[in-house]
């Protein structure tokens, strides 16, 4: 029960406070948010480019920022929440091009940062017929609303109500959102609310983009966003704060006819081979701790050795629960590992030709009466000079592929002859042939099983399981009840 | 489907699994270190002797290669005799010798056998052929049980042996083992030997098991093979009972054999007694066992003389069978 909890726990860890990746195929959407900047730099004149560009760690895990230009210096300052690089060159001739690329992605990201607004400012000083239609505007919307949340709400609808007067005195003709924003921020200095102007970007497959203008407020615990269109309340989940403040995005000094194109693209990358990607960033990423942080040799074997105790677990669930005979607990699951090596179809094959050929060596043996070392020794020596024999045969005839004999299947081989003609000894020949065959049958299923690539992956990222799975032993070494097979041998008792 | 209905029917008759067994007898009611002493039949034998426990005669062990030359002394003066492997397993590698002939022995299925055959078969068993695991083992050489005429008609070749099941001392089911051709004289079941429930009360056979199907007529010589009394079965009964004081194995298989003259003998012990039983009895050990267990419960674990034990289980697992026949019927002799 402990163990089980432990496992578990790990596991649980791991998927949600780590965000392993469950399967190997999983895929994370990864976003590339191309930003191109171009102008005709003015000749002789120092250039200064100054440009937002998001805060890391807002919702989203930078994989990979990178500012492409020709003979430019560049810098990154944070100011106010807000990052700007600064693009400075001497002099240069002609059209300009500078580049900035962003890669995001959703996974192993931090939540949105929570760093405290300010939650009262002065009113600002109207006169004459604005201030008259301010308060105008002000009188109801403070009657339909209960706090600031609602306040703000109800302020955005009003000011969209175009074809109120008051609302076009205000906007004085501009019907722009930015005007707008500006008019509800007017309104809200009024009342005391402070306001900030957000500039967003739509994580969407699109070309070309402007950014979004949003308004959001801080209430004292987290901060609340607007549409000042709509009156919408709370950011979509696919919105990236690019900056705040009223400032424009591009700043350039020394430079004319600037133009800048913004797009999104969409791509896809494994999961695994981000939390990789991310690792030579961040070393706080689950990699470490884990075995994906061995060396590359030790992380193959590891990938064989941990699938052990699922074959032994297999095998055990065969025996006590169908009541399978196999030779012994690990006999399947060694048989099930040589087949790795020559691959299951040949394995099989292999397996019963040898066993076959060596039982009935064995059996000529006993004719000679001899003693039990020597009667082993020559078999071994028999099944070495089969194996030979047909890889020799395979090669001639051009199938060499499946015939990769190494040293490991021999000796398992070998040790399955012994058994199975113990077995045929003090148990006969039906007897050993259902238990050879039982074997075989549980090898094959412990192989497949041990080779299947997603529960490969899934042990070898979650070692807990392997606790999980001594917490089923343990259970299993307290079943008390029938077994499958038992429930056909004692069916005489039964049917009368 | 099927499934479930047969499990809920032999849960109701207390059948018990081998994982049943395994985990709540064997573990339970048998220490691992007590093992050796019935694995090694030397031992087994020695221990019974100094419990004044009937066994059958040893005539000599041999331990080395170079001891395989005092066999002609160790035989010398015995016309018959049986040569077996200390911790041999389900009755291999032992070779029955009946009778002597000039400088030749006779084997019990009337083979020729030299003597230096014989010296071959030891030193095959020293080497530990017939061992559990291959281990280096002894040959015992020793006397050479004769079956009752009553079991004769009921067995092919090979000795009949009783197998008591044991509980902390109470007899809890038994078996007659009869040898068949497919078994080649061995009293194993899984070698195709048939097993006969005995009724525990009075030593009358029942129905019998072969194959794990239910059988009424030895396949070898259609004799019936129940209603038949197991001679001396009050000695028989406390034999098995008093094994248990012998080796402190809670759960323990009695193998008892009848000999002409000596009566019955007891023969080897097994701390992993089979389940064929159950089939042969038609009664489910588990039931059985928990009787005793409630027993011993009420009875505060306190040990009791063997005939108390005894009186116990013969009251509570009398089988209300078939009558007892005093004169088989001599028709069907072949």
């Amino acid at each position: 029960m402990f163990l089980l909890l432990l496992g578990g726990g790990s596991i649980a860890y791991q998927l949600l406070v780590q965000k392993v990746p469950l399967t190997q195929d999983e895929k994370d959407p990864v976003w590339v948010v191309d930003a191109q900047v171009s102008f005709t730099a003015r000749a002789n004149k120092p250039i200064k480019v100054r440009m937002f560009v998001p805060p890391q760690g807002a919702g989203y895990t930078t994989l990979n920022e990178s500012f492409i230009s020709n003979n430019y210096g560049v810098n990154v300052n944070v100011e106010k929440g807000n990052r700007q690089v600064t693009w400075s060159a001497r002099r240069a001739e002609g059209n300009q091009y500078l580049y900035y690329r962003l890669m995001l992605t959703p996974r192993f990201a931090e939540t949105r940062e929570n760093e405290p607004g300010p939650q009262f400012r002065p009113a600002p000083v109207l006169d004459g017929a604005e201030k008259l239609a301010a308060e105008a505007l002000l009188q109801p919307i403070r009657q339909h609303s209960a706090d600031v949340e609602t306040f703000i709400g109800e302020t955005i609808k009003r000011v969209n109500e175009l074809e109120n007067d008051n609302v076009q005195l205000l906007l004085g003709g501009d019907v722009s959102p930015e005007n707008r924003a500006q008019v509800v921020d007017l309104l809200l200095a009024m009342s005391h609310i402070p306001a900030q102007p957000v500039h967003t970007l739509r994580l969407v497959e699109s070309q070309e983009q402007q950014p979004e203008l949003w308004l959001r407020t801080y209430n004292g615990k987290r901060w609340l966003y607007f549409n000042p269109l709509d009156g919408q309340q709370g950011l979509p989940d696919d919105r990236l704060v690019w900056w705040s403040g009223s400032e424009s995005l591009l700043n350039i000094e020394g430079g004319r006819s600037a133009n800048m194109t913004l797009s999104v693209h969409r791509n896809e990358m494994s999961a695994l081979q981000l939390a990789r990607s991310l690792r030579l960033q961040d070393a706080s990423s689950f990699i470490d701790f884990s075995l994906y942080e061995l060396p590359l040799p030790s992380q193959q074997l590891f990938r064989i050795l941990m699938m052990i105790p699922v074959g032994v677990l297999l095998v055990l669930l065969i025996r006590s629960l169908v009541g399978m005979e196999t030779l012994g607990t690990f006999t399947p699951v060694l048989i099930a590992l040589a087949f790795r090596e020559t691959q299951v179809i040949w394995g099989v094959l292999l397996f019963t030709f040898i066993t076959a050929i060596g039982l009935s060596v064995r059996s000529y043996l006993e004719h000679l009466k001899l003693q039990l070392l020597a009667r082993l020794s020559i078999v071994l020596t028999f099944v070495v000079i089969l194996m030979a024999v047909i890889s020799l045969l395979g090669y001639k005839l051009g199938v060499s592929s499946g015939l990769s004999v190494a040293l490991f299947p021999m000796v398992i081989l070998t040790m399955v002859i012994e058994r199975v003609s113990i077995v045929w000894e003090e148990r006969g020949g039906t007897q050993s042939l259902k238990v050879a065959l039982g074997t075989l049958v549980a090898a094959v299923l412990c192989h497949l099983l041990m080779v299947w690539p997603p529960l490969v992956y899934f042990v070898f990222t979650f070692p807990g399981v392997l606790l999980c799975m001594s917490a089923v032993m343990v259970l299993m070494g307290h079943y008390r009840g029938y077994r499958l097979t038992e429930l056909l041998r004692f069916r005489a008792m039964v049917e009368r | 489907m099927f499934w479930s209905k047969t499990r809920k029917a032999l849960r109701a008759r207390g059948v018990m699994g081998i994982n049943q067994r395994n985990g709540d007898y064997i573990l339970r009611y048998n220490k691992r270190s007590l093992y050796p002493l019935v694995d090694d039949k030397l031992q087994t034998k020695q221990m019974a002797l100094d419990a004044g426990i009937r066994v059958p005669e040893l005539y000599g062990a041999i331990a080395t290669e170079q001891g395989i030359s005092t066999l002609h002394r160790v035989v010398e003066t015995h016309r018959d005799f049986v040569i077996k492997p200390a911790q041999g397993a389900g009755g291999d590698g032992i070779m029955v010798i009946a009778d002597r002939f000039e400088d030749y022995f006779r084997s019990a299925s009337g083979r020729i056998v030299t003597t230096e055959e014989l010296e071959h078969h030891i030193s095959g068993i020293i080497s530990g052929i017939y061992s559990l695991g291959g281990h280096r083992d002894q040959a015992l050489i020793e006397y050479r049980v004769r079956s009752t005429e009553l079991f004769n008609r009921i067995s092919f070749e090979g000795v009949p042996d009783i197998r008591i099941i044991v509980l902390q001392g109470y007899p809890v089911a038994a078996m007659l083992r009869l040898p068949t051709r497919q078994s080649q004289g061995k009293a194993n079941l899984h070698q195709g030997a048939i097993g006969v429930g005995l009724d525990l009360s009075s030593g009358v056979t029942l129905g019998g098991t072969w194959h794990n199907q239910r059988i009424e007529r030895h396949p070898d010589t259609a004799n019936a093979v129940a209603g038949l009394t197991v001679p001396d079965w009050e000695e028989c009964l406390e034999l098995a009972a008093r094994c248990y004081d012998l080796t402190g194995l809670g759960y323990l298989g009695v193998d008892l054999v009848m000999d002409r003259e000596f009566g019955p003998m007891m023969l080897e012990l097994n701390a992993r007694p089979g389940l064929n039983i159950q089939i042969a009895m038609d009664d489910g050990l588990l039931r059985r066992c928990s009787i005793i267990e409630d027993h011993l419960d009420s009875l505060g674990n306190t040990r009791r003389p063997v005939a108390e034990r005894i009186a116990f289980s013969k009251k509570h697992f009398a089988v209300a069978g078939p009558v007892p026949v005093s004169e088989p019927d001599p028709a069907v002799t072949p």
